[in-house]
């Protein structure tokens, strides 16, 4: 591991039987899990080259179950780390040696369906997709939909704020979500927002959203649902360079089309998605872009026509029109199987996640191709074009000594590149313990500090989720002091009126 | 009353530090249109931010802008229409409901207030648009809070926190937002005559219907009495408009209107009004236009309701029956707005009795200073949550020194 967790409180772990004997009075039943061969499944979330098996498992099933864990963890220090489904790509619900690992797994009814208010309020450990399959017979979804959303929970959307091709169009999951409740680590329960657009007082809703499990433990949530398209259609597009291909999803932006979803493959890419499910793709191209257009059939119809024109016009050498359904999803399995695709083809990859101004996309790939020649790995790219957000696969062999810690140093680099050329560290997956230690990239003290006063409003004791997001830890007391010099001569150039 | 007027980042830096020092509390104002929203305030010292008022970086293909705090709305606005550009999130223009000086606002003072328009029940609010801010907190320090693209996850999203903040956690000096494409042409249906409770319905079918409606507002035939201006024109004597906005490319927004109007068949007959006509009556809509404070109930307080949309109808009937009142409905009943003739707390108690029933919420935008001094101007919150409220104001502004006991009385924030 080259990334440091906080040491482990050897005086809680000297007390282990006689908390898992009290989490068990909480928990009654098979809600406990201590054995390590239980444990192992816990061991890690989607970002699988970290490992640490927690002090304990809890599994409630109740908000009053987590209200009294929570608060029997404050009152005797131990560290919690939240847990849904464990499909997070940045170590967020990687546990802690002496912290109990708390899943939300058990959550799973969907409360209430509300299409009057177009609402639905559910438990977290529903899955993304489980609530769209609930409202679909009557022609609804939810919109925010990550690659992983047959698996995800809602509530590790909530801590993630994830996205997914359609947040171009649709947002993200902050856009999405009127309210939850939520459990303070003290034990106490909150309930924020509803069914209304807004909630009265600050936007917690909204700091909650992305706060990847460090301020509270969300057991409800309400979501706003989408009636669906009346259709759609995608655009399949060849180019025989990025530039072109960057160009073209620039010309469709301002020609003021808004695409469903708007997809970019590099060669590499390309080729190992082709490879693996036979999509159809051109091989003999530098860069694919996937545009889908929803909508009522005769704006769907109109704007094929003017995405294909701009294409045409940005140098396209290929263009294929989806025609049926079952070809506008052939279009979409490549990018969709991307990840596996690429997985085929190299024993391990990692996948970054970082967010550039879509102008910059040419200087990124080419600093990036030197890169893959300095540390002599292969890179692959899929992105979200619509949004600037960049998946860099980087292939290696973890059993090949010294590949593993060359992809990480590829890795951050990327990053490194994306917030110099004005971008940010991550559009959807989270810091998490991956890119913990290069937060100072994008922010500095003063700003990480700004965070983690707002961190200590919720959790004073910095026990849930420690380790996780900021690369050094504060104590409240002294992220509270004020460094104001007396007697500076208040504002004597500034005009007054 | 000491007026402060910062030219840059640094000047705000020092001001606030100073503030600090001398335990001076500080209002924060852009132009102050808003200065009467809110717990009246006890500070003697203002720091105005309309000198910062540059437009640092325009990307429209990139979907962005940054600007200073104190950019005119009037042309910021003027600036992104330019290029077929907006806030899709449509804030409203409070000059004519509260009778400050048109054309006046900054940008910041608007994500302070974060107020929407009828776009929001699409397009989100203020807090959805606003992609990054460089602030100075009340520690007396600038720091930094999202980024310039669209689509980002680094860190606690403390820009959400900020909108509707009412400049009381920190003092915005920079801020990108997010711009979309204005829709090339729109489409308003309007169905005539029905109640309130019937015209809920209708808005609900149509937001639930595959249309994608933009707009769905509701004003009782009372209500439109005396106003002037767009709405006017287009009503007939104590006759009720319910309106239903479609927005997109032309082909588009006419082949929904069509749809739409089939669909709301069973309640009556809508006409349809295109582009122009339609634009003014969303921009009457947004402003609140029958409430106008150059009308005769200038003297009436105004509530803004936040509810579940489809239990608007209803609890507006009510509310302007038992009070007296008028009310209209925007965000397909999710917001009301209701003007209520003048009592000693403004209606606030049998107000927030009610909407409390339905898990809304109601803000005074409207009142004398008498009114709002008597009452809590912004909705109470549970214990609970009121706790927290005032730990979050605490880690941004320890002493209070931003806009005291402006959003909350008798307490931190
Ligand atoms: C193949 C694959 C594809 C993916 N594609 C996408 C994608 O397209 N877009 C995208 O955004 N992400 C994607 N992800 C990442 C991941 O699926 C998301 O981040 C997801 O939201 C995590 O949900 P989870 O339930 O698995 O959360 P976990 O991994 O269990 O937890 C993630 C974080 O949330 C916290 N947490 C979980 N539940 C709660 C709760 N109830 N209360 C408080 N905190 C909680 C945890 O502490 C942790 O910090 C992908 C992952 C995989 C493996
Ligand atoms: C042509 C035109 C069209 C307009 N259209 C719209 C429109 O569509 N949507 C819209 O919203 N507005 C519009 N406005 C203006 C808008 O209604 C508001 O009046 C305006 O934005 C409020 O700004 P202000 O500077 O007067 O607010 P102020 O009263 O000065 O401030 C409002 C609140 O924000 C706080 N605040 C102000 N500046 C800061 C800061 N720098 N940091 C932290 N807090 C701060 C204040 O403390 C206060 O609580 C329009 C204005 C014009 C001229």
């Amino acid at each position: 591991m080259t990334i440091l967790m906080p040491e482990p409180d050897q005086s809680v772990l000297a007390r282990r039987d006689e908390i898992i004997a009290a989490l068990r009075r909480i928990v009654p039943g098979e809600g406990v899990i201590s054995s390590a061969a239980e444990m192992k499944p816990y061991e890690s979330d989607g970002l699988m080259a970290y490992r640490q098996p927690p002090m304990v498992v809890v599994l409630p099933s109740t908000t009053k179950q987590v209200s009294e864990v929570l608060r029997y963890c404050h009152q005797n220090g131990i560290k919690v780390v939240p847990r849904g489904s464990g499909t997070s790509l940045s170590g967020g619900a990687l546990p802690l040696a002496d912290g109990v690992l708390l899943g939300l797994g058990k959550f799973k009814r969907i409360r209430e369906i509300d299409f009057d208010n177009r609402a639905v309020v559910v438990e977290p450990g529903v899955t993304n997709l489980a609530i769209s399959q609930a409202v679909d017979h009557a022609g609804f979804y939810y919109a925010p939909d990550p690659s992983s959303q047959i698996a995800c929970s809602i509530g590790g959307n909530i801590a993630e704020n994830s996205g997914g091709v359609h947040c171009l169009k649709y947002g993200m999951t902050t856009n999405n979500v009127l309210g939850c409740e939520i459990v303070l680590m003290t034990g106490e329960i909150l309930r924020i927002g509803g069914k209304a657009a807004e909630c009265a007082g600050y936007d917690l809703m909204g700091v909650i959203t992305g706060s990847e499990g460090l301020l509270g433990v969300i057991t409800e949530v309400t979501v706003r649902i989408l009636r669906k398209p009346e259709t759609a259609r995608a655009l399949m597009i060849g180019f025989q360079s990025v530039e072109a291909a960057g160009q073209c999803v620039a010309d469709v932006i301002s020609a003021g089309i808004i695409p469903g979803g708007m997809e970019m493959m590099d060669k590499p890419a390309i080729h190992a998605a082709e490879a693996f499910v036979h999509a159809g793709y051109p091989l003999d191209v530098e860069a694919l872009l996937i545009i889908e257009l929803d909508g009522p059939q005769v704006e769907v119809d109109e704007l094929i026509g003017r995405v294909e024109a701009i294409a045409l016009q940005c140098g396209s050498t290929t263009c294929q029109i989806s025609t049926s359904e079952q070809q506008r999803l052939l279009f979409w399995s490549g990018r969709k199987a991307a990840f596996p695709a690429v997985g085929r083809i190299s024993p391990d990859y990692l996948c970054m996640d970082g967010t550039i101004p879509r102008a910059q996309l040419p200087l990124v790939l080419r600093r990036m191709n030197e890169m893959s020649e300095k540390y002599g790995l292969r890179v692959a790219n899929v992105f979200h074009a619509g949004d600037g957000n960049l998946h860099p696969l980087i292939l290696y062999d973890a059993n090949k000594p010294g590949e593993q810690d060359a992809a990480e140093a590829f890795g951050a680099d990327i990053l490194r590149l994306c917030v110099e050329v004005g971008g940010v560290l991550t559009g959807e997956h989270g810091v998490g313990i991956e890119k913990r230690d290069l937060m100072p990239e994008m922010f500095s003290d003063i700003d990480l500090n700004q965070q983690q006063r707002l961190k200590c409003a919720f959790d004073s004791e910095g026990l849930l989720n420690p380790g996780k997001v900021f690369p050094t830890l504060h104590r409240c007391a002294e992220l509270g002091r004020m460094h104001v010099h007396k007697g500076q001569l208040p504002f004597p150039d500034i005009p007054r009126f | 009353m000491d007026t402060l007027k910062v030219r840059d980042a640094q000047e705000v830096e020092d001001a606030v530090r100073a503030a600090i020092a001398n335990e001076q509390p500080i209002e924060i104002v852009g132009h102050g249109g808003k200065r009467t929203i809110g717990q009246p305030m006890a500070t003697n010292a203002v720091l105005e931010l309309s000198a910062l008022n540059a437009v640092a970086a325009y990307e429209p293909n990139e979907l962005i802008i940054t600007v200073q705090a104190g950019a005119p709305m009037a042309d910021v606005l003027s600036l992104i229409d330019s290029k077929n550009q907006h806030f899709a999130f449509e804030p409203m223009d409070t000059a004519t409901l509260l009778g400050t000086a048109p054309g006046a606002g900054t940008v910041a003072g608007m994500i302070g207030a974060g107020l929407a328009g009828p776009r929001r029940i699409k397009a989100g609010g203020a807090r959805d648009h606003l992609l990054g801010a460089h602030a100075v907190s009340g520690f007396g320090e600038s720091f930094k809070a999202g980024g310039k693209v669209v689509k980002n996850v680094t860190g606690y999203d403390l820009c959400k926190l900020l909108a509707g903040s009412w400049g009381t956690l920190a003092v915005m000096t920079e801020v990108t937002l997010k711009v979309t494409p204005r829709p090339e042409s729109e489409r308003t249906l309007v169905l005539r005559g029905l109640g309130d409770v019937v015209a809920n319905k209708a808005m609900t079918t149509a937001l639930g219907s595959p249309y994608d409606v933009t707009g769905a507002a509701h004003l009782p035939g009372s209500a439109l009495r005396t106003t002037a201006g767009a709405l006017a024109e287009i009503a007939q004597p104590d006759q009720a408009l319910t309106l239903l906005r479609l927005e997109g490319i032309t082909s588009s927004a006419s082949h929904r209107a069509q749809s739409l109007r089939a669909a709301l068949k069973s309640f009556g007959d809508a006409e349809l009004i295109e582009d122009e006509a339609s634009a003014a009556l969303w921009r009457a809509v947004r402003d609140v236009e029958p409430f106008a404070a150059s009308g005769p109930r200038a003297l009436w307080p105004v509530w803004r309701i936040v509810c579940p949309p489809a239990a608007g109808g209803a609890f507006g009937e009510q509310l302007a029956r038992e009070s007296g009142g008028e009310v209209m409905y925007d965000w397909g009943g999710g917001l009301i707005w209701a003007a209520l003739p003048p009592a000693a707390d403004g209606h606030a108690k049998a107000l927030r009795q009610r909407v409390e029933k339905i898990a809304g919420h109601a803000t005074l935008i409207r009142g004398s200073d008498v009114v709002r001094a008597a009452i809590d101007v912004f909705h109470p919150q549970p214990a609970g949550l009121a706790a927290l409220g005032d730990r979050v104001k605490r880690s941004f502004d320890p002493t209070n020194i931003l806009n005291r006991g402006r959003m909350s009385r008798g307490s931190a924030t």
